[in-house]
């Protein structure tokens, strides 16, 4: 099939050019990146494979042996890779979990692998022979390269991936082929970083004709999710502390200004902890697990805040709210009555009716709900478990409803 | 950590002439004549003497200059990463006197300033005095303030702050234009106990991350520390720097007026750098600094995105760009002499910007200069970018112009897209099969 004219040995570039056009023309979204990458002819490297510095050495025999369409997935494969930062992300896995050896690396370019196969490839892009997907390791298609590195060992089963070679763009472990952030035709992590920027624009302006892989990966590039226990805290601390929550100023003690200005009575602020009253969506569709380990974050902010075990209420909500029982004995001691829909607005109200008023709400809560059209009289934290978006939105009595969002006054974290 | 400044001698011992690595072989052969404090001292003195050696830092490239352009600078690092040593080192080469303040161990009055009151508060009013280390630094003239600890303050702490880091006043005193403002914060994941900074204080740092190397530590503790040339600014380009910043700047901003001002929305976001009209006027001059001191365009990058956000900043390098790409309209003047940017996307982008520039003003002579400007660049690069505006600008030709004789140079595109047409047939096929 592969047409020889040329000599055998030199790097058929007609041919690896024609590869990256026909993968610029099925993949529009990528055509910056895929022309961002300088090949490298290199006799060391059995197929394609790229460096941290965006350039692309190919085996002059492998575009030989090759057709036009498979060279192109290979093509959209290896830009994968430098676009998804596998090298940067490898080396912080193995960081973080000290792993060190060639071995570890292969398996990181496995599980590389495994992330960009399951999506880039079918519509008009063929896989290249021998290109290993998440199925072949007996593992879930969709996850990130983190999740399947967590997965499999290596093995006699993945013993026919000993070959797999994506350089050292694609797992972080420098080449001997390499030439390193010093040769010709290198980019600057600013230049990089542009090529990705640009390239997520596009599919975030553009969003119809990318897969989800991709789409989710233009959103997250340069904005990466954020551990939602750290909003979480950062949203329930900056409610609780805020100026004008519980403080004010009292003469009953001298500030301690005082002594500065003899013969003058100045006021002190005194503050006393927060009181915080979780209400909780029972409405079923939020797993006991999720909902207790909310809990006990919630808890043990407001304690890292001043409060006391005892301020912090706790509310099960479903479609009627009960009662705000204290938080004594941990999330174990609460009972989370309820199952049914959900009307968050009387969580509200009778959240607000409590005695002493709190100064903080939270809500947990899949957001299908309606909300309060006002604004509350407290500061009001939400946490939306996002996992469950799309899943639970369906009401047998009425199959067209659409719930609202969270409104806009009160500070949403998603959880999960 | 990035950077060490190397202690002093050793100076704590009661009997300073014994003390120093010289003294550490006489001590060993005459204990009784030193005391315990000074061999401890020779060992303390052979521990401090490390080297350094150059090597590029982008991060304290960075912090200079948005010290040297007066900004407040934001450092957010784990604890213990050297933002300190950093920060002396900078204080070393700029030669000013460092004063550190631990922001969360203080009361808002310290930042407002105490009453006192004085014979007569009627006529005389009621001064707010000022610490002692403000009343130092304005009587030195000159300094770099470090407020260490931010992101642990309390909001009211906090909010002292904003006057000291906006109008440079504590209390009564106002600070003098020789002293430079610091900050240092730990990132929300590892205060534990922390605040988040409130949007409006954000908003006046420049925010930089303080990262640390493995390999520059273990090299530093083995004895090797790195010394960073820092920038300088050269006086011949200033005017030059100058307009090409407030060209990068009001062109972006003329094309995107949406990124002027841009609260920011996530939670994510909250704290951190964001678009306003304060943080471009910060990005328009450090442009200018980095233009005039020649820096790398990843220290610029650390800046802006640093000052504006992380997407604001990297739509405005890339804006950068493309201003760095050939005018069209020269290339058209003169195709012979063109020099095309060697990255492939680049000299895309810069072919697809000279049939466009035809498109807008069709000529015959213009058509031919297009023409030769893609058979200059069959001949110094990758066939396969040519197709595209090779396609755009035959679609553009009237009927009474000739096909010119340079386009036989476009035969290797012709014959790559007609290849990737046949394979993409191919691709159909099988993947259609495949479903």
């Amino acid at each position: 099939m592969p047409a020889r004219d040329a000599p055998v040995g030199t790097l058929d570039t007609g041919k690896l050019y024609a590869a990256r056009l026909q993968a610029a023309r099925v993949r529009p979204y990528l055509a910056t990146a895929l022309f961002a990458l300088h090949p490298v002819e290199s006799r060391s490297v059995p197929t394609m494979a790229v460096d941290p510095y965006w350039r692309c050495y190919v085996s002059p025999g492998f575009v030989d042996r090759t057709p036009v369409e498979e060279l192109a997935g290979v093509w959209v494969h290896e830009v994968s890779h430098l676009l998804r930062d596998h090298h940067g992300r490898s080396d912080r896995y193995a960081h973080r979990h000290e792993l060190r050896g060639p071995a570890e690396r292969l398996r990181m370019n496995i599980a590389a692998d495994c992330e960009i196969n399951d999506d880039v490839f079918g519509d008009g892009l063929v896989a290249p022979g021998g290109a290993v997907g998440p199925a072949s390791l007996g593992l879930q298609d969709g996850e990130l390269m983190e999740d399947y590195l967590r997965q499999f060992r290596l093995g006699p089963h993945t013993a026919h991936l000993a070959w797999l070679e994506c350089g050292s763009g694609a797992d972080g472990l420098p080449r001997p082929w390499d030439l390193g952030p010093d040769g010709a035709h290198g980019l600057s992590t600013q230049e990089r970083d542009a090529v990705r920027f640009r390239v997520a624009q596009g599919i975030v302006g553009h969003p119809g004709n990318a897969p989800a892989g991709w789409r989710r990966w233009a959103e997250e590039a340069f904005h990466p999710p954020q551990p939602w226990r750290e909003l979480l805290g950062a949203a329930l601390r900056a409610a609780a502390s805020a100026p004008g929550t519980g403080e004010d100023y009292v003469y009953g003690r001298p500030a301690r200004r005082s002594a500065a200005v003899p013969g003058v009575v100045l006021p002190s602020l005194r503050r006393r902890p927060a009181r915080v009253v979780v209400v909780i969506d029972t409405s079923g569709s939020v797993s006991d697990a999720e909902l207790g380990s909310a809990l006990l974050e919630v808890a043990a902010i407001s304690r890292a805040v001043g409060g006391r075990r005892d301020l912090v209420g706790v509310l099960p909500c479903d479609a009627a709210a009960g009662q705000v029982r204290p938080l004594c004995g941990g999330a174990q001691g609460v009972e989370l009555l309820g199952g049914g829909g959900t009307d968050l607005r009387t969580g509200f109200a009778r959240a607000l009716e409590s005695r002493p008023r709190p100064d903080v709400v939270v809500v947990l809560t899949d957001g299908q709900t309606p909300w309060p059209s006002r604004r509350p009289p407290c500061r009001t934290v939400v946490g939306v478990f996002g996992r469950h978006h799309g899943r639970s939105s369906y009401d047998e009595s009425d199959p067209e409803y659409v719930p609202a969002g969270p409104p806009a006054w009160a500070r949403v974290v998603t959880i999960g | 950590m990035s950077t060490y400044t190397p202690l002093p001698e050793h100076t704590g011992t009661s009997a300073p002439s014994q003390a120093g690595p010289d003294a550490a072989p006489a001590a060993s052969t005459a204990p009784a004549a030193a005391s315990r404090l000074d061999v401890s001292g020779a060992l303390l003195a052979l521990l401090r003497d490390t080297t350094t050696a150059p090597r590029p830092d982008p991060q304290l490239e960075a912090l200079t200059l948005a010290v040297s352009a007066d900004l407040p600078v934001l450092l957010w690092g784990e604890p213990g990463i050297g933002k300190t040593a950093a920060l002396t080192q900078l204080a070393t080469t700029l030669d000013l006197p460092l004063t550190t303040v631990i922001a969360s161990v203080h009361e808002p009055s310290d930042f407002s300033g105490l009453p006192v009151i004085g014979e007569d508060p009627e006529t005389d009013g009621v001064p707010m005095a000022p610490p002692d280390w403000a009343v130092r630094l304005v009587r030195a003239g000159r300094g770099l303030l470090f407020l260490d600890e931010l992101s642990t303050a309390p909001p009211a702490v906090q909010a002292a702050l904003l006057r000291l880091v906006l109008e440079r006043r504590v209390g009564a005193l106002r600070l003098p234009p020789g002293v430079r403002i610091v900050a240092a914060a730990n990132p929300r994941s590892s205060a534990a106990d922390g605040w988040e900074l409130s949007p409006p204080l954000a908003n006046r740092f420049v925010h930089l991350k303080w990262v640390h190397d493995a390999d520059v530590v273990v090299r530093g503790l083995g004895g090797v520390w790195p010394r960073a040339t820092l920038p300088a600014l050269d006086a011949g380009r200033l005017p030059e720097a100058v307009a090409l910043a407030r060209r990068a700047v009001c062109g972006l901003l003329g094309a995107r007026p949406a990124l002027v001002h841009r609260l920011p929305s996530g939670e994510t976001q909250r704290g951190g750098a964001w678009p306003s009209p304060r943080s471009w006027d910060m990005a328009l001059c450090l442009t200018a600094f980095a233009t005039a001191a020649d820096a790398s365009r990843d220290v610029l990058s650390m800046l802006v995105r640093g000052t504006v956000g992380d997407g604001p900043g990297l739509e405005f390098l890339a804006y950068l760009d493309r201003m760095d790409l050939p005018d069209p309209e020269d290339l058209l003047a003169d195709p012979g002499g063109a020099v095309l940017p060697g990255r492939g996307d680049l000299r895309q982008a810069t072919l697809d910007a000279v049939v466009a520039a035809v498109r807008a003003r069709p000529e015959r002579g213009r058509w031919d200069a297009a023409w030769a400007l893609l058979a200059k660049a069959a001949e110094t690069g990758a066939p396969d970018l040519l197709v595209v505006p090779a396609t755009t600008l035959a679609t553009l030709r009237r009927d009474d112009w000739e096909v010119p004789v340079t386009i036989e140079g476009l035969a290797g595109a012709v014959s790559v897209s007609q290849r990737a047409d046949r394979a993409k047939v191919r691709a159909l096929t099988v993947t259609r099969a495949g479903r």
